[in-house]
């Protein structure tokens, strides 16, 4: 029997999948470790990086174990690259009604997924977004866009915001630096997410490595939407590539110039004080939102110019989901109402 | 206005210390500053190089600035230790390296030093998951004795009883009024509704599972490190607090480099060793912000960013000092502030030394979780 969660479409009939997350059992796929999260924990909504969607909102941060990438530079290998089973002391065991309460109970307000790969740990994401959809709790994730139709079509009912890397734009990347042999089902997945979700792209750049693709990616995503953000992250390699050297700043940013023509919205960042992390109004030219940037899992929202999400010189649309959201706006719920 | 400059590696920009804007400053000083930062591109927190950055580093700054008081930290083999299983020959050969770089500091400069160690690391027996309370536990990343309980219900009391793996479980005021009893004037800063209704406080050896804790699982914790080593030349002190008016009592006479050790027990220390206390009864310190804050300040300094502070309840919307970690103002009473001597820091324990010594420049490491960002240098005064 295969796992029909992601794109390796494991066989399932003699052991486990390639992301240890998922055996059979009767005839059925089923998850190896449910309910099981590495981590719960609120933070900002720019810090996952999302840019364009409930800015300045109380994310609660989840995540489980395993992937269905090997990313050599991968910084989360410790969680992701390692096989499930031997995580599962440090996990937390949460049922999807009670990751939902403690959401509440943190003031959060949606909960995003984003330390490894989703689509290995579907069936518990849906339920959690069974009880999320009640509270009326958007729910969002970064994935690397390697799953099936039907695992796609299943995200894209879960999550309302999805954040997809594209890592690189040729096979030969992603066969030698990811893994896989093709990557074709991630963009035939991007154009699906784009129909009905709020669609960011983020591409970790290594220099003399993928930087030759980023205007091929800027392209791609050009012609799906323009306005789709696009976050380009210099890449600090870890796990097997940490003797990699860190790409130079200056060079990345000159490398983009031909990108920013084709797309408005290209964000610069992964390092401390980026200064590419503010929204220009793509008419004017007006800053319409300041950020701040300390690097990985350290953005945040420092000033949101644009009431009702138009620039407020020209009035042009800036794109973004929701409204802007103030961090202690909603009120956390008293504990006796949810316990 | 302080000044930042962070150097990502071959890309430097200066900041506003207090905002984080964008700043310009072509101070004599920071220029000497951002020049040291792009010689001396930070390894990283566990590599082994990171402790040699700390000396070569401090001794470049000195050889530009020629400062009276230097504050140095080494953490790289208190971040090797808590992360990775190394064999126990592998682990005294680590901590040994630590203390040898300390002497290497001190042989090159020619400073007197004051070696304070935070104390000895010890296998993690255990963990306590608390994610299943009614009520909200917040532990954090660095901290495995103390947890802090929000709104516990009586369920949760009931299970936090039952567990013997917890040493006690302490209300709020009285954890307060033990401090207040051996220091009238302790300052508590932060917002009391941030602070938890009880403080759990583990057995030794155990660590807790909570929102706030790292998904990187430590091997090694510190030991209860009621007492920790300190090697002065200027006499005996009994208690971490005297540690700061010993320095400044010799400033006139020396030029004095306090060096912090951290994970080094005293078996690493040489015989002329005191131990000092470092807490009150129950409560001893763990490394980070309110040991670093307590000795250099010379005041308690238990509610400094302690496990279970509620942090992610301040209002994010306006947070001040952003490269800071956890300070959101400038300490007083630091051991560096209102010296009128010059004064420099440099450390690979990220992103508050520049708050904890209050020197006048600071270089410091700026990781997170072991991510290296690259580094930072402070300039608090450039008109010394």
């Amino acid at each position: 029997m295969k796992c029909q969660f992601c794109e390796r479409t494991c066989d399932l009939t003699n052991g486990r999948s390639f992301c240890g997350m998922y055996m059979e059992e009767n005839g059925r796929v089923l998850e190896r470790f449910p309910d099981q999260w590495c981590t719960y924990n609120p933070s900002r909504i720019e810090s996952v990086p999302f840019y364009h969607a409930y800015p300045g909102s109380r994310s609660l941060i989840i995540g489980t174990a395993g992937c269905n990438f090997r990313c050599r530079y991968c910084s989360n290998g410790f969680i992701a690259c390692r096989d499930p089973a031997d995580l599962q002391e440090v996990m937390y065991t949460i049922p999807a009604d009670r990751l939902v309460a403690m959401a509440k109970k943190m003031g959060c307000h949606n909960i995003v997924f984003n330390v490894n790969e989703p689509a290995v740990s579907l069936p518990s994401l849906e339920r959690v977004s069974h009880y999320a959809r009640k509270e009326d709790i958007p729910m969002g994730c970064l994935t690397n866009g390697y799953t099936t139709e039907s695992a796609t079509r299943m995200m894209m009912e879960i999550f309302s915001f999805v954040h997809i890397g594209l890592k690189g734009f040729s096979n030969a990347f992603y066969r030698e630096f990811v893994g896989i042999p093709d990557m074709t089902p991630i963009l035939r997945n991007i154009r699906m997410f784009a129909q009905t979700c709020h669609v960011e792209i983020a591409s970790p750049v290594i220099e003399d490595v993928n930087d030759h693709e980023l205007f091929d990616i800027a392209q791609f995503i050009h012609d799906i939407r323009p306005d789709i953000p696009w976050h380009v992250f210099r890449l600090l390699p870890e796990h097997d590539m940490k003797e990699s050297l860190y790409p130079n700043i200056d060079r990345m940013d000159q490398a983009l110039e031909t990108s920013r023509k084709l797309l408005p919205y290209i964000y610069f960042h992964n390092f401390v004080g980026s200064r590419w992390v503010n929204t220009q109004c793509p008419n004017c030219g007006h800053t319409v939102i300041k950020r701040f940037s300390l690097g990985c899992s350290g953005d945040r929202l420092d000033e949101f110019l644009a009431p009702d999400n138009t620039c407020p010189e020209c009035g042009t649309p800036i794109p973004i989901l929701g409204t802007r959201v103030a961090w202690n706006e909603k009120q956390s719920v008293s504990w006796e109402a949810i316990s | 206005m302080s000044l930042a400059v962070i150097d990502a590696r071959e890309w430097q920009n200066r900041f506003d210390l207090e905002t984080g804007q964008p700043r310009k400053s072509d101070a004599p000083v920071a220029e000497m500053a951002a020049r040291v930062l792009s010689r001396h591109p930070y390894p990283g927190d566990v590599d082994e190089q990171a402790n040699q950055w700390v000396t070569d580093t401090a001794l470049d700054l000195i050889s530009h600035y020629d400062p009276d008081l230097v504050c140095l930290s080494y953490v790289q083999q208190f971040f090797s230790d808590r992360h990775f299983n190394h064999s126990e020959t592998e682990r005294e050969r680590l901590f040994a390296a630590a203390m040898a770089e300390a002497d290497r500091f001190v042989e090159l400069s020619g400073f007197t030093p004051v070696i304070v160690g935070t104390g000895n690391m010890i296998p993690l027996a255990g963990d306590m998951d608390l994610s299943g309370l009614d009520g909200l536990a917040v532990s954090s990343n660095w901290s495995a004795r103390y947890c802090g309980i929000h709104h516990p219900s009586p369920r949760d009391m009931e299970f936090l009883n039952s567990l013997d793996t917890l040493e006690r479980i302490v209300p709020r005021q009285e954890w307060i009024d033990l401090f207040q009893a051996a220091q009238p004037d302790l300052e508590i800063l932060q917002d009391p509704r941030l602070m938890p209704d009880f403080l759990a406080v583990a057995r030794e050896g155990q660590a807790f599972k909570t929102m706030g804790t790292t998904l990187r699982k430590p091997v090694h914790i510190p030991a209860n490190n009621f007492q920790v080593p300190v090697v002065s030349p200027f006499g005996p002190v009994t208690d971490l607090r005297e540690i700061k008016p010993l320095i400044r009592a010799h400033l006139s006479t020396h030029k004095i480099a306090l060096i912090l050790v951290e994970g080094v027990g005293e078996s690493f220390f040489p015989e002329s060793r005191y131990m000092v206390q470092n807490g009150v009864d129950w409560f001893c310190y763990e490394p980070g912000d309110a040991f670093y804050l307590t000795l250099s300040t010379g005041r308690h300094q238990p509610f400094a960013y302690p496990a279970g502070f509620r942090s992610f309840d301040k209002d994010a919307d306006a947070i001040k000092f952003p490269f800071s970690g956890y300070m959101d103002a400038v300490p007083g009473h630091t051991l560096g502030l209102n010296f009128p001597g010059k004064s420099i820091a440099v450390g690979n324990r990220s992103m508050f030394m520049h708050m904890a010594f209050g020197v006048d420049i600071s270089i410091e490491c700026f990781a997170r979780n072991l991510f290296n960002q690259g580094c930072m240098a402070v300039v608090h005064r450039d008109d010394k």
